[in-house]
């Protein structure tokens, strides 16, 4: 199993945007992953929800706080959320990071991820959102052009590709 | 009790602590009663102003924080009891205005004519009241005065009276001065 993000960087994921500014992780599990999920819940930082545009909605309440909050789900489960993006994340202008785990980017993934993986990166550009695609070596960057885009208000993506399989 | 009686006098009661109120006639009818900077009008994302609410709770527990909810709206998004049940903000006030119907589209029937929703807050580590009238949801407001949350108060309304005007406000000033008064 070969991992384009490895554990390693997962983990030094959830550390850095910690420290540069993120304070609440909210979301939805992904096993694509897990293990920044589980540094953050290691930390007890992970505010685990039932569906992805409750995480959503947690998130804009704490930015109505003045905090910086990410929100993690699968590419499903934001497909789930468009709604919730264009009417409440966008049109208040809440600055929120979405963490989005890309299944069915791999052609013989499950077959259930195929359709919404194949116009993954299409429904980000219609809908508006910004993204980028993090990978082992591109981390600190990526992490930088996130907290960036938040601290200008603007909500935007990053996108962990789904390499391997079960 | 209609709707519009029941959040003017819910909301006369909070004075200008922050309320987030759910899409549709209420958030139209709490604008038109009593408006001010401390309203959050959630005027899209239907379902999500108790999430909304657990947001700006956990990360401001000295406010106790209102939700007005419409039972459509918390049908759409049960599983957020359970969250909030699970995080336990003890400066949450969850309040349902309930007439068992999706009244701005037409009053079709909602499923709390046949489901308990005082009973679903309970078992979701709620402390939960319920009544039908304006003596009623005052005295809940003096019993809870010095209690703990999670509270849902479940106010059992009737259908009618007009809807309140449009909200005037732009999303993003109804978010600046919501979180400058915080």
């Amino acid at each position: 199993m070969l991992l384009k993000l490895r554990e390693l960087s997962q983990r030094k994921m959830f550390d850095l945007l910690s420290q540069i500014g993120i304070e609440n992780f909210i979301g939805v599990p992904d096993s694509t992953m897990k293990y920044f999920i589980s540094q953050g819940l290691k930390k007890k930082k992970i505010i685990v929800t039932t569906r992805e545009d409750e995480a959503i909605g947690i998130a804009a309440g704490m930015s109505l706080s003045k905090q910086n909050s990410l929100v993690f789900m699968q590419n499903a489960g934001f497909a789930n959320s468009i709604s919730t993006v264009t009417s409440l994340i966008q049109l208040y202008e809440f600055p929120i990071v979405f963490l989005i785990g890309w299944r069915g980017y791999l052609k013989d993934d499950a077959p259930e991820h195929y359709k919404i993986g194949r116009i993954q990166p299409k429904l980000l550009k219609a809908i508006g959102i910004d993204s980028k695609i993090i990978t082992d070596s591109n981390l600190k960057e990526c992490c930088k052009w996130a907290m960036n885009k938040i601290n200008n208000s603007i909500p935007c993506a990053l996108i962990i590709k789904r390499e391997f399989h079960d | 009790m209609i709707r519009k009686d029941a959040i003017k006098i819910a909301s006369d009661m909070i004075y200008n602590s922050p309320i987030i109120s759910a899409n549709g006639y209420i958030s139209r009818d709490l604008f038109e009663a009593d408006d001010k900077d401390t309203n959050f009008y959630m005027i899209g994302s239907m379902g999500l102003s108790s999430s909304i609410a657990l947001g700006v709770a956990l990360k401001n527990p000295r406010k106790r924080v209102y939700v007005f909810d419409g039972d459509g709206n918390i049908l759409m998004n049960l599983g957020s009891l359970t969250t909030i049940g699970k995080l336990k903000p003890k400066n949450l006030i969850h309040l349902v205005f309930d007439n068992q119907s999706h009244d701005s589209t037409g009053g079709q029937p909602s499923n709390t004519k046949n489901i308990d929703l005082y009973k679903i807050a309970k078992s979701s580590n709620y402390t939960a009241f319920k009544t039908n009238s304006k003596i009623g949801l005052e005295k809940i407001f003096r019993k809870i005065k010095n209690m703990n949350g999670p509270i849902m108060i479940l106010i059992k309304i009737t259908k009618g009276g007009k809807p309140g005007k449009r909200i005037t406000h732009l999303p993003v000033t109804i978010k600046k001065r919501f979180s400058q008064n915080l």
